[in-house]
């Protein structure tokens, strides 16, 4: 299956790119989808490489950790858009409509088990990101203005250490 | 206003197919579109904010709930408030006029490359006021709007309360950072419309409480954070004990001193928030220096507190109101010109509006550099000058000493701030101050810096909490060119000349490329310049150990 895999990589990404950029609204996925300078579409590309780097791992020995790293990129800018949390990683499922075309019936099964394993590891980063949000959130502020008084000593109350507690990065 | 989020609206999310199933390719159907997200928009302005500034429709809102408590003849006075301003402003005439739809802009704004969403393509978002200019205004408009199938064809819309929500959602997910209008074939600068658009809502009181109260702040006591006089002193005794642990150096400044030669002001943000606390001691060393090497007379002011202006933010008559201080104290002090710190959309105020609305400032001389003779051509009738102008002229003339290796930690890349680099064209200046004083410079790529830069995603007044994914969203297409130049030549400092950004832009790091730290300009000065007298230093000024210093 993973000679397979590589065998027809290029034309499941191109697939694949194509169904989770089509996750955006049509007027977006117009301009998102276009190859363009990495830099001046920076979803499209970071989608791109994301999944090519993906498809590139699972032919090889992978982990659940390898597989969150590689899928980092496209998962952490899914995570601050306007996507609930499951049509944030339902890109993942559609590799198993995409696959079924090049994938041998008897792999097929293991096939669909190596995808379930990819959106475990997506939902995994996925609330990893959305802690880091809330994260943000709560200590921003904090840190941006608390810590400035507290060495002034215009404040006597919990430290910057204490709010944060271990948290702190 | 507190809005807990709770865990359903967590994960009520836009449905992004807003158009009716009759007309699919509808765009201004406002039928299914107004939703307004937890995560992107911001707190509505407090009643008492708004009340000081005697601005209309002072009382308690939120923008989640169905009766947003408009005056019953909302419709009227926003009708009127756009009829003023197409007088008023040529530009907004024009600019409602002469769009072609081209779509040149529409993947140029931070804001639609980062959240996917299509009404924040420029084009998009100012079509929200245009089609019920079209609707209104235009003879087309009041022709085609009876017969059937009119409107659609001319893209015009009638102002229902939706239309309206839809234009405070997406007018308050827009930096007015104006990198649209560069590649914009008609000039059309989509940051006025936002300007205008904003100014439309505060007729009706639809401010949000991250401007609101700051301008309401600054109108009672000089700044955003509202910090009185003692407070401002005392924060800056405080860094001059720390700057002295440091260098061994009495670095304490002059405040409010009568005929000075020139009026220090800069954002509150520099005095009260990491790490632009460590830009101002920056400033500091660098007013020491100049005063004990060349006699320099430079006074600060806890009455012009404030370089910031957010008025600008809320309409033409506040940013005027807040802006005057400027002028006003320096009149009173008597000084000659005056000098601003790093800020961002202060300089678009000074550059652009400050001399027409409160000026001319006849009472200042044009600003002459005393140490070096140059004559500041540029700030000839603001009489204002960006300090890294100022310092960069010093350094070109020899004037400073800087010991470059106490910021060879440090592997740089300079973020432009929007408004000194497309409001006034302050490009080299700061690069010229960076690479003066430490050695590991690398640029970001092209068509994300000068001109073209990225927006941080949280100006304009969008730096609050509460909208913290349309922060990041939007400040996406800025980490992504930092992260590029951090993996590419190990950048791990991320230079800029803006409070905002200063303030902004740590948590942005946080969030995409962790293990980039963001640094202001006068920072790197601070550490490089050698001040008379000093003490071998150990500690740079965040008070961590200089290079090759941790190892000896």
């Amino acid at each position: 299956m993973k000679q397979t895999i590589k065998k027809n990589r290029d034309q499941l990404l191109d697939s694949w790119f194509h169904a989770t950029i089509n996750t955006y609204p049509a007027e977006s996925a117009r301009i998102l989808g276009k190859k363009s300078d990495r830099f001046d579409n920076p979803i499209g590309s970071a989608t791109r490489e994301t999944l090519e780097d993906v498809l590139n791992l699972i032919t090889e020995n992978f982990s659940r950790e390898s597989l969150e790293k590689a899928l980092d990129p496209v998962i952490r800018i899914r995570a601050v858009q306007a996507f609930d949390p499951a049509n944030a990683v339902s890109f993942v499922f559609a590799l198993k409509e995409i696959g079924e075309s090049v994938i041998e019936k008897a792999d097929i099964i293991k096939f669909y088990r190596l995808v379930d394993e990819i959106a475990l590891a997506a939902f995994n980063r996925y609330m990893k990101c959305r802690e880091d949000v809330f994260l943000l959130k709560a200590t921003e502020s904090k840190r941006r203005i608390h810590r400035a008084f507290e060495r002034a000593g215009l404040v006597a109350e919990l430290s910057e250490g204490d709010l944060l507690g271990s948290k702190q990065s | 206003m507190a809005d807990e989020l709770t865990p359903d609206e967590a994960l009520d999310k836009i449905d992004f197919s807003p158009r009716s199933s009759s007309e699919p390719r509808n765009w201004l159907d406002t039928t299914k579109s107004v939703q307004i997200r937890p995560g992107m928009y911001c707190y509505a302005a407090k009643p008492e904010s708004v009340e000081t500034l005697g601005l209309p429709n002072a009382r308690q809102w939120n923008p989640l709930e169905d009766d947003w408590k408009l005056p019953e003849n909302w419709q009227e006075i926003l009708h009127e408030g756009i009829k003023e301003r197409l007088e008023r402003f040529r530009t907004f005439k024009i600019f409602m006029d002469i769009c072609v739809r081209c779509g040149a802009c529409a993947d140029k704004c931070h804001f639609f490359l980062g959240t996917g969403d299509p009404k924040n393509m420029p084009v998009l978002r100012a079509e929200l006021l245009r089609s019920i200019y079209r609707n209104d205004f235009t003879f087309a408009g009041k022709l085609l709007k009876n017969i059937p199938g009119g409107k659609r064809l001319l893209g015009s819309r009638e102002m229902s309360l939706e239309a309206l929500k839809e234009m405070w959602y997406y007018f308050f997910q827009c930096t007015e950072c104006r990198r649209c209008s560069v590649f914009c074939p008609y000039g059309i600068d989509t940051a006025e419309i936002t300007i205008i658009g904003r100014e439309l809502l505060n007729l009706l009181g639809l401010n949000i409480d991250w401007i609101a109260t700051p301008v309401s702040n600054c109108y009672q006591t000089g700044n955003h954070l509202g910090i009185q006089p003692h407070a401002f002193k005392d924060m800056l005794d405080f860094f001059v004990e720390d700057i002295e642990d440091i260098t061994g150096v009495d670095c304490t400044p002059q405040y409010q001193k009568k005929g000075a030669d020139i009026l220090f002001i800069t954002p509150s943000g520099d005095v009260f928030a990491d790490p632009g606390t460590y830009t101002c001691q920056g400033y500091m060393i660098l007013f020491k220096y100049l005063k004990d090497k060349y006699g320099l007379d430079v006074t600060w002011s806890t009455y012009a507190s404030e370089g910031g202006n957010f008025g600008f933010f809320t309409s033409h008559e506040t940013m005027k109101r807040l802006n005057a201080k400027m002028y006003a104290e320096a009149k009173r002090l008597g000084v000659k010109w005056i000098l601003g710190g790093e800020c961002g959309h202060m300089w678009r105020v000074i550059n652009q509006y400050m001399d027409t609305m409160n000026g001319p400032a006849d009472f200042l001389e044009v600003p002459v550099n005393p140490i070096t003779g140059t004559r500041f051509e540029n700030a000839a009738s603001t009489k204002m000058v960006h300090i890294c102008e100022f310092t960069a002229d010093l350094i070109k003339h020899g004037k400073l000493e800087l010991d470059k290796s106490r910021n060879s930690n440090r592997v740089l890349t300079f973020h432009d701030s929007c408004n000194p680099a497309r409001g006034m064209g302050l490009l080299d200046e700061p690069r010229y101050c960076i690479q003066a004083c430490a050695d590991q410079f690398y640029e970001m790529p092209p068509n994300t810096i000068r001109e073209q830069t990225f927006c941080c995603g949280s100006g304009a007044g969008l730096n609050a909490g509460e909208n913290i994914e349309l922060r990041m969203a939007g400040a996406l297409p800025r980490a992504n060119a930092v992260k590029y130049v951090h993996e590419k030549f190990g950048v791990n400092s991320l230079a800029t000349i803006c409070a905002i950004d200063r303030a902004a832009l740590p948590t942005m790091c946080e969030y995409w490329v962790p293990e980039v730290d963001v640094i202001g300009v006068h920072e790197l000065v601070g550490n490089a310049l050698i001040l008379p007298g000093e003490k071998e230093r150990t500690e740079d000024l965040r008070m961590e150990p200089l290079p090759g210093v941790e190892e000896e």
